[in-house]
């Protein structure tokens, strides 16, 4: 008899599993050709707009600095959200619920590209801010945006887990997972300040990880220390936790009810 | 041109958008979310900048869905295994590209008018077209245009795998450089010399000339030459689009590489 595989091996077999098909099916040349692209022009195209209205609350500065949290979300969230969807499209994700291995497990690890993905575009998108828009970063505190800057793709995991559970009943969770990749650049205070939305799209901002990672960075960025930012960080790891825990159940609950009905791969 | 080919492609591309029609919903936010961006920059919801915004959202909404839906159209066919059945049958991929592609143009009309519609509806903008008639033939004619541009995109993926890749490069440079958000005459130089090499940035303005009351161009010409300009640009990719994709075809039927992924 086999010994069952602890739930870290899978997560890390898993990770390793994610990069290895990933950069399989795209070299990493066009990878990072990719990021430094997507990343540059989705700055551009806001602070250009930003400059044509030319509102003197929403600066270039602003929206670069937002654009470039933005990033993270449209990276990790999306890209870890899709995974389940991938899966079912490919014909794998019968052999994955059949296996004695938690799926919750197996995509978590999965994530870990996203993970490294939205790390990685954000500090390009920060390189561009300081580089090419001319953002000064003479009072950054490096060490909370270091922090944060993993908080936040943490955080974003945890939600892109629960909106990718969706994807084992659903046929695709990529659209749910476009939805929520791009709903921040319109309620985060990416590209305004959140004050300007109707108060029930403010109370929806704030159960939003991105929010408080944007409100976190910009303050960092002035210099303020991680203690200084500790709502704003303490707020990113409670509703990535929580976000987390509804995806434990979320998952085991798809898994269970693809089980019973056999339906594990239907379209 | 084989009009029995274009016409049962066009008929099989849209029973699979009607199979799985939420896939027009990626091509819907994008664009809408950025409308409802500029005008929360804007902070008002009177004014020309408003009717840009409106009028920017429904021409970025068909670019979205001409970009993706031109960029998935032969990727899907590499991985559900029938573009070796498509390459090797008699008929010539361009003519199925031909129907698929008006299409997929129609499905811009219809994400375009979504957009105007919701934006519409949220901000009750009360847009009155200065020229009904004219704004109407002039989108179509962009849309046309991006018809053909979507050709040409299709053409790339006759070679590569790499669909998504280019689809979500392109999103936003396409979008900066169509001067349907932001100006033309706002952009660097550089970006301006792209933006005038492309046929449907031609079109915005032609749109904004008919949507507009007072409108002067940002192109710099009057609506007539923009028209020319449409015309000339989108006939130019259409044989630019069929030569490439003649040739694709006889070098992959010679090597034998169709299935390759």
């Amino acid at each position: 008899m086999f010994a069952e595989a602890g739930p870290l091996r899978i997560v890390w077999a898993s990770a390793r599993n994610s990069f290895v098909t990933r950069f399989t099916a795209m070299h990493p040349i066009l990878w990072l050709f990719q990021i430094l692209i997507t990343s540059f022009f989705a700055m551009y195209f806001f602070a250009a707009l930003s400059e044509y209205i030319g509102n003197p609350e929403v600066t270039v500065s602003f929206v670069v600095i937002g654009n470039a949290v933005q990033s993270v979300a449209a990276t990790t969230l999306y890209s870890v959200a899709e995974i389940p969807g991938v899966e079912k499209h490919t014909g794998t994700l019968g052999a994955l619920i059949q296996s004695p291995s938690s799926l919750f497990s197996v995509f978590l690890g999965m994530s870990a590209f996203g993970i490294l993905t939205g790390i990685f575009a954000m500090f390009v998108s920060l390189g561009y801010a300081a580089f090419v828009f001319g953002i000064s970063f003479a009072s950054c505190n490096f060490l909370s945006v270091g922090v944060i800057l993993l908080l936040t793709c943490l955080s974003l995991t945890g939600l892109g887990m629960l909106l990718g559970s969706a994807g084992i009943r659903l046929r695709t969770a990529a659209i749910i997972a476009n939805i929520f990749a791009y709903i921040g650049l319109l309620i985060s205070g990416v590209n305004f300040p959140v004050s300007y939305l109707p108060d029930w799209v403010q109370a929806v901002s704030y159960c939003m990880p991105l929010t408080y990672a944007v409100e976190a960075v910009r303050g960092a960025v002035d210099g303020a220390s991680l203690i200084d930012l500790y709502r704003p960080i303490c707020m990113m790891i409670l509703l990535g936790t929580v976000f987390m825990i509804i995806a434990w159940f979320s998952f085991k609950f798809f898994e269970e009810s693809s089980r019973n009905s056999g339906k594990t791969d239907s379209f | 041109m084989n009009l029995r080919a274009v016409k049962a492609s066009f008929k099989q591309q849209a029973i699979q958008f009607a199979a799985d029609p939420q896939w027009i919903i990626p091509s819907i936010v994008s664009p809408f979310l950025f409308t409802m961006v500029m005008l929360y920059i804007y902070q008002d919801v009177t004014g020309p900048i408003v009717l840009q915004a409106v009028l920017g959202g429904g021409v970025l909404g068909m670019w979205a869905n001409t970009l993706f839906a031109s960029s998935f159209t032969i990727s899907y066919d590499r991985m559900n295994g029938t573009f070796e059945s498509m390459i090797l049958s008699p008929t010539k991929v361009f003519d199925v590209l031909i129907g698929r592609s008006i299409w997929n143009a129609f499905i811009g009309l219809v994400n375009a008018l979504l957009v105007f519609f919701i934006a519409e509806l949220i901000f009750q903008t009360d847009i009155t077209l200065a020229n009904p008639i004219g704004f109407f033939l002039t989108l179509t004619l962009t849309l046309m245009s991006l018809a053909s541009f979507g050709m040409l995109i299709s053409t790339a993926f006759v070679f590569s795998r790499m669909g998504r890749f280019f689809s979500s490069v392109a999103e936003y440079p396409i979008y900066m450089v169509s001067g349907a958000l932001v100006p033309v005459s706002a952009l660097p130089q550089g970006l301006q010399y792209v933006s005038f090499a492309l046929a449907p940035s031609w079109g915005v303005d032609a749109i904004k000339y008919t949507a507009l009351e007072g409108y002067g161009g940002t192109m710099g010409v009057s609506l007539l030459t923009d028209i020319a300009m449409l015309a000339v640009l989108s006939a130019a990719v259409l044989v630019m689009a069929y030569y490439i994709m003649n040739g694709a075809e006889s070098a992959i039927l010679s090597a034998g590489s169709a299935e390759r992924y």
